[in-house]
This record gives structure tokens, C-alpha cells and sequence, in this order.
């Protein structure tokens, strides 16, 4: 330890820059607008109750509220019952910062329906590359056919295109099918993964012969054979291909900002952020933060919690 | 195949005609999803490149290589390929030696090497868009962290050996992401930040695969020093990884994307010096509806892509340790 003092100081020095964003974004999110301005209080912040102004002028009392709360308030003047409406207002809209941010994070965007969105289209997605990949990688890997060379030299070739770069291409394929905004334009690009049937092919050819003869002296024909031998046996690597293509499409920015345009009902996390951070003004940088940390945080306490597991998972494309 | 060989002649045509049979089946939707979703595409992108096709319209003029001729004239793409360039160059080097360095110094420690490890991988889980916002508020130039970090600075002995210190506490000290000096280092510095655990990860796992025994018969051979130990046995026990590393980070580093368009959602930067090959595509391509010239960006990239892959590919294949 005494010894080895230097490589900690350095190390240290590392950590400081790599968690300052994500210390900032939660501390913002925790922080009243005052407090981010001034940049005071802490990683907390203060945490004294702050009013709402949007909640109070909501609550204005108009002259029906006033002669509603007049025997509330008998013999005072229209002006006093109008202040002592004000005032219960005023207490009923103060709260903590961090109550404030994070509420007004799922209230101000629909950023629910957003992380719904999210789940629906990363599962939609793993699950077609799935159903799609692992027939073909088993094919490719135990069954000899006229053609299995060529259809593998494909497989190869494919590996060499990322999808963000023929964007723009399929992109004028799915607009001229009339696709673009709907679920469809978000997962459909995504169903082939060339690098997850090379993945289990790979796999595949590691499992014995013997195991798929005696599921065919069973009388096992070839898709009962990949659904109900094979898949159980891929098992672990399919975990590793799914925290690889989860958090892949989970973080992606760019391909649903092609293909969702205004319509709020397919925003996938990263593109509600965005829309948030286009119409935020500056007093809602803890709001916006509140949501930032409500998106990041799925996975990150995913990545705490199985570390091992996903380290494999996003270094799989490393293990070729 | 032992079933097969001691069936007769006529049974064993007809197993392997089912054989075949089922293959096909088995593997036609990825064989008709990959020829629709991924070589069809790059085709289209090839055949519109040469002409002046935009959505909506019902034809288009062959227009030859009109497309890439301004693509290599106009000054805007000489922005976009010299801003592509330098986040290449910058970000794939330093990262992959931050990965490096940072994996053989955990490598060397007994303890807390999983918090580190833990620690340097979080950016490449966060999602990037909302990293980059984060970003954008830490170099907000006045309430930012780092500015207001900097000033802390001020009237110490730092100002007075740091020319920078000394000119930003005078005349306030840079708007990051608005000056066209910083906006280009900027966007690299966070790509280094996000991607270099991931390098780090894939040199330790590396490393694991270096013979301890390696490292006796250096020794005993004379390599006396760390750095010789270093040279003469774990760099060229890496030499695979590296390939590895530094192929899949010039291709990431190729798609920068997420940071640019939060930071700068029209146009590319200050003076479009952050105008890079995706943010282009999407500008010209998507937004402004020039189909022909956002697909002559693309071929030029696929083109750029493939390249680095096929070079790491022949690199693998010749088992390269250098």
C-alpha cells in the first residue's frame, strides 16, 4: 500500500474526472433553483422548502373561490380573504427541492410513457434478434447444406456494417413504406444482429454432436431441436448478448431521433431528455437533471448490482 | 454423421435433402432480413449518391458524381472531414492509452482494484445523451463546475506559472462549448471520458492471459527495469487486444453523434468546427431532405468503416504481435 501510494494518487485523480458529471447531475437534481445558480449547498443542498410559482398562479382565487371561502373567513374584507387564500396556497405549493425536481420530472413530460417506451422497444428488439439469429446460428454451426459457405460468407460481411451508418438509407426505406413513427421504424433495423448470429454459431459449435443425434433418435425435428436443446444450452451466452444489445439500444440517441419525429407517444428515454432540454428554461436545470438520473439510473444499479456479468456483456464484441 | 452412415444410399439422399431443407428454412429469415435491412441499404445509398433524389419527389436526375465532387470542394465538407478526422485522431490514441495505463495500474495493485475497474466503466453504461447534458452544465461558463472550480484558482501561485490561469482570471475564463478554439477538444475529451473504461476493461481481461513465467524468463534475460519488462513482454502479448481496441474505437469514434447534436442542435458547432460525418448525414440527409449528398456522406463512410475492419481483420489473420 505504502509502496504503491502513486499508482492510488493517479487512480484517484482518474476517479474525481469520471464521477464529477454523474455527482453533479444527482446533486442538481436534489437542488432548489436558487441553489444551482448561486452553487451553493452541498451535494444535498439545504432542502428548505421552496414555492412553486407555476402551483400558486394555478391556484389564483378567482371571485367565485372568494364568495365560496367567505364563511370561512366571516367579517373580513374580499382583499383579506383573497390573502388568506393566497397563503394556503403558497404553503400547500411549497416542498423540497428534490421533491419538486423529481415531481415535476414526471409530470411537466410523460416520462413514464417514455421509460415504458424504453423497456418495450430494447426487449422488442433482443427478443426478434433472438428468434431471428439463433435458428440460423445453429444452422450455420451443426446442419451441412448446399450453400451454408456463402450464407456464413454473408454473415461475415454484414459484420462490417454498423446500422448508424446506413441510417439514412433505411431511412428513406422506411419513410417510403410509410413506417416512419411508429414502433416499427424503432425496432425493425435492429432485428438482424450479424454479430449476434456469429456470436452463437460460434457458441454452437462448441456444443457436441451428440446431444442434437439423440434429440433426433427422439425424433426430434430441427426447429424442436433449436428451440428446446439448443436454447437451453446457450443460455449464459444469450444473457451476455442481452446486456450487450439492452444497454446498446437503452442509450441509443440516434436512430429514434431519425425516425421519431414529434410524436411524443414513441419517445424512447434519451429522446425525451432531449425534447426536455429543448423547451427547458432556466429554472428547470433540476427537473431536467431529476429526469437525466431517472433514465441513467436503471442501468447503472443493473451494472452495480451483476458487474461481472455485464462487463462480459458489453466486451462480448471483444471476445471474437 | 454415425446415423447416417449405416442407413442405405437411398435414405441417407433423402436425410440430407430434409437436412437441407430444414437448413434453409432455418436460417432464410436472417438470410432475408440481412439482404433487406443491411445490403440492400448500403445499395440504395451507392445508387443515390449519384443523383439528386429527395423524399416526396417522384423521380430523380442521374447527376453523376456531382455529389462527391462538392463533397471534396466546398469548404463545409472540409470542415466536417477535418473536424471527423481530429476527433479521431485525438480520442482513439489517448483513450486507448488511458485504457492501457489505467488496466496495468490496476493490474499491479492488491486491493481496491474492483472499485477502480467498477468506477472507470460507469461511462459506458450512463446513457451518453443525458452524460452529455451533464457535461453541458459543468462547463456552463458561469455557474458551471469547472469554471467556478478554475476561479478557485485565482490570486494563487497557479495564475502566476499558468498562462491560461492567468489570462482567464483577467478576461473570465472560456465559454467552452461557444468558442471555436475548445468546442472540437471539448467533444473529444468527453469521448476519451466515456469510452476509455471500456478499453481498460478489454486490456484487463488481456492482461489475465500474460504467463507469469513470461515475465521470470525476462528478467532473467536482463530486462531489468519495469519499462523493459513492459516492452519485451506485455506490449507484445497484447498485441491482439490492441488490435482489437483500436479498431472498434475508430469506429465508435466514427459515429460520434449524441454529444455534438445535444450540445449543438443546429449546425455543427462554432464555425461548424464540430460538424462531423454523422451530425452531416443527419443534417443533410434527414433534416434538410438532400438525399443525394447525406448518401454520398454515407458510402464515404461505410467506406472509411470497412476499411479499418478489413485492416484489423488481415491483422488478426496474420496473428501480428508486434
Amino acid at each position: 500500500m505504502t509502496r504503491d501510494w502513486w499508482k492510488h494518487l493517479i487512480l484517484i485523480l482518474g476517479v474525481i474526472v469520471v464521477i464529477a458529471p454523474f455527482y453533479m447531475m444527482v446533486s442538481y437534481s436534489f437542488k432548489s433553483p436558487g441553489e444551482i445558480d448561486r452553487g451553493e449547498g452541498g451535494f444535498f443542498g439545504r432542502q428548505e422548502l421552496m414555492i412553486d410559482p407555476r402551483c400558486v398562479a394555478l391556484r389564483d382565487p378567482s371571485r367565485d373561490d372568494i364568495a365560496a371561502a367567505a364563511d370561512r373567513f366571516p367579517g373580513q374584507s374580499e382583499r383579506q380573504i383573497r390573502d388568506a387564500l393566497m397563503a394556503e396556497a403558497e404553503v400547500e405549493c411549497s416542498m423540497h427541492p428534490v421533491v419538486f425536481n423529481y415531481s415535476k420530472a414526471f409530470t411537466e413530460a410523460p416520462l413514464l410513457r417514455y421509460l415504458l417506451n424504453g423497456v418495450i422497444v430494447t426487449v422488442s428488439i433482443f427478443l426478434l434478434q433472438v428468434v431471428v439469429a439463433l435458428p440460423a446460428a445453429y444452422a450455420l454451426a451443426k446442419l451441412k447444406f448446399w450453400g451454408r459457405e456463402a450464407v456464413f460468407g454473408l454473415v461475415l460481411f454484414c459484420l462490417l456494417i454498423p446500422v448508424h451508418a446506413i441510417a439514412l438509407p433505411l431511412y428513406i426505406l422506411l419513410a417510403k413504406l410509410g413506417l416512419t413513427n411508429t414502433y416499427a421504424a424503432l425496432v425493425v433495423p435492429w432485428t438482424i444482429s450479424a454479430f449476434g448470429t456469429f456470436l452463437m454459431r460460434q457458441f454452437f459449435m462448441t456444443v457436441p454432436d451428440d446431444l442434437i443425434d439423440a434429440a433426433r433418435m427422439d425424433g426430434m425435428g430441427e426447429f424442436a431441436i433449436v428451440w428446446r436443446v439448443m436454447l437451453p444450452t446457450a443460455i449464459p451466452a444469450l444473457l451476455a448478448f442481452a446486456i450487450f444489445s439492452i444497454v446498446a439500444h437503452w442509450n441509443d440517441y440516434f436512430w429514434p431521433r431519425i425516425v421519431v419525429t414529434g410524436n411524443r407517444d414513441l419517445f424512447t428515454p434519451p429522446l425525451g431528455l432531449r425534447e426536455f432540454k429543448g423547451d427547458g428554461d432556466g429554472s428547470f436545470f433540476g427537473p431536467m437533471m431529476a429526469t437525466a438520473t431517472v433514465i441513467v439510473t436503471p442501468l447503472i444499479v443493473a451494472f452495480l448490482i451483476a458487474q461481472k456479468r455485464f462487463i462480459e456483456g458489453i466486451t462480448l464484441s471483444g471476445m471474437k | 454423421m454415425a446415423v447416417i452412415d449405416t442407413t442405405p444410399p437411398g435414405i441417407t439422399n433423402n436425410t440430407q435433402a430434409q437436412e437441407c431443407r430444414a437448413a434453409w428454412s432455418l436460417t432464410a429469415p436472417a438470410l432475408v432480413l440481412m439482404v433487406a435491412i443491411l445490403l440492400l441499404p448500403v445499395m440504395v445509398a451507392l445508387v443515390l449518391s449519384f443523383t439528386n433524389y429527395s423524399l416526396g419527389n417522384d423521380g430523380f436526375d442521374w447527376i453523376g458524381t456531382k455529389n462527391y465532387d462538392r463533397l471534396f470542394s466546398r469548404s463545409t465538407y472540409e470542415k466536417m472531414f477535418i473536424a471527423t478526422f481530429t476527433y479521431v485522431v485525438t480520442v482513439v490514441p489517448i483513450s486507448v492509452g488511458l485504457g492501457l495505463g489505467a488496466a496495468l495500474l490496476i493490474n499491479s495493485l492488491g486491493r481496491f482494484r474492483e472499485i477502480y475497474k467498477t468506477i472507470y466503466f460507469l461511462p459506458v453504461m450512463a446513457t451518453l445523451l443525458a452524460m452529455a447534458i451533464a457535461w453541458e452544465f459543468m462547463l456552463h461558463p458561469s455557474i458551471g463546475m469547472i469554471n467556478q472550480t478554475l476561479e478557485m484558482g485565482c490570486g494563487t501561485v497557479i495564475e502566476a506559472i499558468w498562462p491560461f490561469m492567468a489570462t482567464g482570471c483577467a478576461d473570465g475564463f472560456p465559454v467552452w462549448l461557444g468558442d471555436k478554439r475548445y468546442a472540437i477538444w471539448v467533444v473529444c475529451f468527453i469521448g476519451i471520458w466515456q469510452g476509455f473504461g471500456f478499453n481498460m476493461v478489454l486490456y484487463l481481461a488481456g492482461l489475465t492471459g500474460v504467463h507469469r513465467e513470461l515475465y521470470h524468463a525476462a528478467e532473467m534475460d536482463g530486462a531489468k527495469s519495469a519499462w523493459e519488462r513492459f516492452r519485451l513482454v506485455t506490449w507484445p502479448a497484447l498485441g491482439p487486444t490492441t488490435v482489437f481496441v483500436v479498431t472498434i474505437s475508430c469506429i465508435r469514434a466514427f459515429q460520434v453523434f449524441d454529444t455534438i447534436e445535444a450540445f449543438w442542435p443546429q449546425g455543427g458547432g462554432p464555425n461548424k468546427s464540430t460538424y462531423v460525418m454523422m451530425f452531416a448525414i443527419f443534417e443533410k440527409g434527414v433534416q434538410q431532405n438532400l438525399i443525394g449528398i447525406g448518401s454520398a456522406i454515407t458510402v464515404l463512410f461505410l467506406i472509411f468503416v470497412m476499411f479499418l475492419t478489413l485492416i484489423q481483420r488481415w491483422l488478426v489473420e496474420r496473428k501480428v504481435h508486434y
